[in-house]
């Protein structure tokens, strides 16, 4: 990279920095490069600077922006990736909320849920627990910075990778095929309720809390430190007292955030609220 | 409901802010003492501050103290960051009795590159502590310091630590002197490896055959592999390894069996092709991995040394986009009889025929064999018959590529028309009929591509007929035939498309009239700034990129009514036309409100400051913007006049590190003069 590149390149990494709160200093710089190149040639810009006067200056920078953050954040999920934390909300958390969820549903939060496929597969695991026979009823929340993701996953069709950890077996149960691709089926579909939201805006509130469990995997590594820290202390006011919070395995709280106690279980690293009163 | 901010993360904030706002005698303590923060943003922080405030002694202190490890890490970073403007004082620690120091000395002036060190360090190989000479002996070999090569050479003969770190510096540096003292520790030898390893670095040719019997000799898979990585790296510089390899074939040809060479180069291929399939599937991207540098090794060998068995081996990956040494290799080494071509062409596994047709290199007389495989029964192989006729050029071959415009899968429609491109144009007239939009947009538009690339002004009518045909794909590959070809109607059609109903016609006519040039080009643009539309901002930047000076004073009278992103690229267009007095139209918006403008008034003024402007230079080296200090260490070092040196030894040490590295280039490029010395 030439001294030149590199300033072009540290131009628009402070940008995406300031805008969106994810950073993409360093040895992450050539995957920014890798994201925005698909804008340089829709856009037919040159350069890396001219793309940068653009969502600078340009009259139709915000609906760039949108259109960035979608390059940005477009990390692949799949079907049943990292499972046991689906059984760790079915399993434990129900047990721990006990008689509370006669009284009101479980209320989880999927934050970064890409096109649907965490909040769906918590749902398949959530009605396969029969959770309906003891009387408990929940409620998912889904949010994304990308609204055609948001509109891809209340479509519910899937095709290739997102369905690579799918059984024949689990295909046939949770999906209708559809010219050639798979569609999720209504009872999965309809318990998921999705919204656009940005984690890294300053202040303000996520979603209808409070929640019981807010899952977060793989998308605070994108942060900054400001950033995260700002998305953590979001996560633990969203949180109701005692809440718990499920990051992907390389993400960790410890010595990073003072409201949350980390705890083992099923062999991962969660993360609980503190009560209000010890933490007053 | 109350919320709580995370103390720890609090407090870590407030200790960067007090930081980076302190300012006087309280700056350098709260540096220091940041050194041992527990967060790791507040250490990086205080080592950005203390490289462009700490003086380097005062960081030498730190390094000396012993007891305080969080300190010195601190101050090695700093001074290391520093760059030149550390380079005198570090020299001076060299002369300390604490050998200790010396060694971070020595590490630090190895990292910074400066060649000006080597002086001070050359006695050093002499030093009573083993560390310190060691040190030495490393930091001259990233120095690459041609003077210590006769030293790190007698050391070849001292103790195994000094040796092994001579013969690394004896490769960094690269002195082919080092050739034949170097295979004497190979194989046999405790740094025989290593030994390998440098004789890759230099890469003289007269190693070659050595290494090549070496190859041959030695089975142990570590040394082997490093060997064959080193004869890759020899061949390719080689100018002429033709005679190196015909010795190696003979002697190739008697080392059969399980662990003879061509078992082991075979071997090798296979996996790391099972390799490049593998990260193809699962990760989705190309290429053999970590084992690539060994397979391109292993295919210049074969190539070099005739082992024909294992040619299809070679062949199945050319023609792979993450393979394309293959072709490379196999046009500079392979000699094929050609009986042995159409062996090949004829194979049964497609993926060498396809290999083969992809880097074979043919002739008039190969050019039955190639049209037979226009009929294969594998797309690829068909695709990549296509290309290979293109490359023969032989008019003979047009009729036959027509054919495969007109009906083949896109994959051959492609490379069928690029092929077309390279025959004679008289070859072409069969493209008449692909021209008709009867024939369907696909045959339509390849036909086009193929009149593109011929530059075939023959079939002009056709183009400008098609440059307003309903599809937008089918006028886009019209327009870009246009811009292919000479003369006044194309010209017209691409001034007219200007105008096109789809906006991406528009953009990309505009980059082709870039492009393509032409003395009423400009005039056609400038005419264009008189319509506030979407594309005005792009016709402003194409203005700036053929140099329109004709554009200036419509650009000037534009500037004042036009909305940022306009006056952006207008800023940027002068700096690019550069009329005469254009630093006079920069200077003022230097302080423009608007950061944008100020961002491209100083690109522009360091791409075309002259003698005068070093004052203005100077004053935006003092900006509080990254961004206008990184320009200033640009625009300095472009003009290269010594009266830069104090300005650019403060940026060197600016604490953000993109415009630390502009400065230390800008200094690198430096003619000597007054403040040479660290000021």
């Amino acid at each position: 990279m030439t001294p030149a590149d590199e300033v072009e390149c540290k131009l628009l990494s402070d940008l995406v920095q300031e805008r969106f709160g994810l950073s993409f200093a360093g040895v992450r710089r050539d995957i920014l490069l890798a994201r925005v190149r698909p804008r340089l040639a829709a856009l037919r810009l040159p350069a890396l600077l001219d793309y940068y006067h653009f969502l600078r200056c340009h009259p139709d920078r915000d609906a760039e922006f949108d259109r960035l953050a979608c390059q940005l954040t477009n990390n692949e999920t799949y079907f049943f990736r990292e499972p046991h934390h689906f059984e760790i909300i079915a399993k434990h958390v129900v047990a721990a909320l006990g008689d509370t969820l006669r009284t009101r549903p479980l209320r989880v939060l999927s934050a970064g849920c890409s096109s649907g496929e965490e909040p769906y597969s918590l749902a398949i695991a959530l009605h396969d627990t029969a959770l309906e026979l003891r009387g408990i009823s929940w409620e998912i929340d889904a949010c994304d910075l990308n609204r055609d993701r948001i509109a891809r996953a209340r479509e519910g069709v899937y095709e290739g990778g997102a369905l690579r950890a799918c059984t024949e077996e689990a295909l046939r149960r949770y999906f209708e095929q559809q010219n050639g691709r798979y569609r999720l089926r209504d009872r999965y579909r309809k318990s998921v309720r999705f919204f656009e939201a940005n984690l890294a805006a300053p202040g303000g509130m996520i979603g209808f809390p409070p929640y019981d469990v807010i899952l977060c995997r793989n998308l605070l590594i994108y942060f900054d430190d400001a950033g995260f820290d700002r998305t953590v202390r979001l996560f633990a006011r969203a949180l109701g007292p005692g809440g718990w919070l499920l990051l992907g395995h390389s993400e960790s709280l410890i010595d990073r955030s003072d409201d949350f106690v980390p705890t083992w279980l099923e062999g991962a690293m969660i993360y609980r609220k503190r009560l209000a009163e010890a933490a007053a | 409901m109350s919320f709580r901010m995370s103390a720890s993360s609090a407090a870590a904030a407030d200790r960067l802010a007090r930081l980076t706002t302190a300012t006087g005698p309280e700056r350098e303590a709260l540096i220091l003492a940041a050194f041992e923060d527990e967060t790791a943003s507040v250490r990086e922080q205080a080592i950005r501050l203390a490289t462009r405030y700490v003086e380097p002694q005062t960081l030498g202190g730190l390094v000396a103290d012993g007891v305080n490890a969080a300190r010195r890490n601190g101050a090695l970073a700093a001074l290391e960051r520093q760059g030149p403007y550390a380079v005198p004082y570090l020299v001076d620690l060299l002369r300390s009795p604490d050998a200790e120091l010396v060694m971070f000395a020595l590490q630090i002036l190895a990292r910074i590159g400066d060649p000006k060190a080597t002086a001070g360090i050359l006695p050093l190989l002499g030093h009573t502590d083993p560390n310190v000479a060691q040190s030495a002996v490393e930091a001259l070999g990233r120095l690459r310091s041609a003077d210590a090569v006769p030293a790190l050479l007698e050391l070849l003969r001292g103790n195994l630590w000094l040796q092994l770190a001579a013969v690394t510096a004896l490769g960094e540096v690269g002195d082919a002197a080092a050739v034949e003292p170097l295979l004497g520790l190979v194989p046999d030898s405790f740094v025989a490896e290593q030994a390998v390893r440098s004789l890759q670095r230099i890469a003289a040719p007269e190693s070659l055959e050595p290494l090549l019997e070496l190859l041959i000799r030695v089975h142990e898979r570590p040394l082997r592999d490093a060997v064959l990585e080193a004869v890759g790296v020899v061949l390719d510089l080689h100018p002429d390894p033709g005679a190196a390899g015909e010795r190696f074939a003979r002697d190739a040809e008697q080392d059969r069996g399980p662990q003879g060479i061509a078992a082991f180069l075979g071997e090798l291929l296979r996996t790391v092709e099972a390799e490049a399939e593998c990260r193809r599937e699962v990760l989705g991207i190309g290429g053999g991995g970590e084992r690539e540098a060994l397979a391109q090794a292993a295919v210049a060998v074969i190539l070099t040394g005739r082992l024909r068995s294992l040619y299809p081996l070679v062949l199945r990956r050319a023609g792979d986009p993450d393979a394309e040494w293959i072709e490379t290799q196999w046009r500079r080494h392979a000699r094929l009889g050609r009986d042995e071509a159409a062996g090949l062409l004829g194979h049964r596994d497609p993926q060498v025929r396809r290999g083969i047709l992809t880097a074979g290199a043919f002739d008039g007389d190969d050019l039955p064999g190639l049209l037979a495989r226009l009929g294969d029964g594998n797309t690829a192989v068909r695709a990549a018959a296509c290309r290979a006729l293109g490359r023969l050029g032989d008019g003979r071959a047009a009729a036959a590529l027509v054919g495969r415009i007109q009906e083949g899968a896109p994959e051959e429609r492609a490379a069928a028309a690029a092929a077309l491109g390279r025959l004679p144009i008289e070859s072409l007239e069969g493209l008449c009929a692909c021209l008709d939009p009867r024939a369907g947009e696909e045959t339509v538009v390849a036909a086009l591509e193929a009149v593109r690339v011929a530059a075939a002004s023959a079939f002009e009518a056709d183009v400008l007929a098609l440059a307003r045909a309903p599809s937008p794909g089918t006028r886009l590959a019209a327009l870009r035939a246009a811009a292919a070809l000479p003369g006044t109607r194309t010209e017209l059609a691409l001034f007219r498309a200007l105008g096109d109903r789809d906006e991406r016609v528009q953009m990309e006519v505009l980059e082709l009239l870039v492009e393509r040039g032409g003395d009423r080009t400009g005039a056609t643009l400038i005419a264009l700034l008189s319509a506030a539309d979407s594309l005005r901002f792009r016709v402003i930047r194409a203005l700036g990129r053929i140099r329109a000076a004709e554009a200036v004073p419509k650009l000037e009278a534009l500037y004042a009514d036009a909305p940022l992103h306009e006056r952006v690229e207008i800023i940027r267009a002068l700096a690019a036309i550069a009329p005469p007095g254009v630093t006079d139209l920069l200077r003022p918006r230097l302080r423009a409100p608007e950061p944008d403008i100020r961002h491209v008034a100083a690109f522009g003024l360091a791409q075309v400051a002259g003698p005068e402007d070093i004052p203005t230079l100077v004053a935006m080296a003092a900006d509080d913007d990254w961004a206008m200090r990184n320009e200033a260490a640009r625009g300095l070092g472009r003009l290269g006049l010594p009266e830069s040196r104090p300005t650019l030894l403060t940026l060197v040490r600016d604490v953000e590190p993109v415009v630390a590295r502009t400065a230390r280039g800008a200094l690198d490029g430096l003619a000597d003069g007054p403040g040479t010395a660290a000021a």
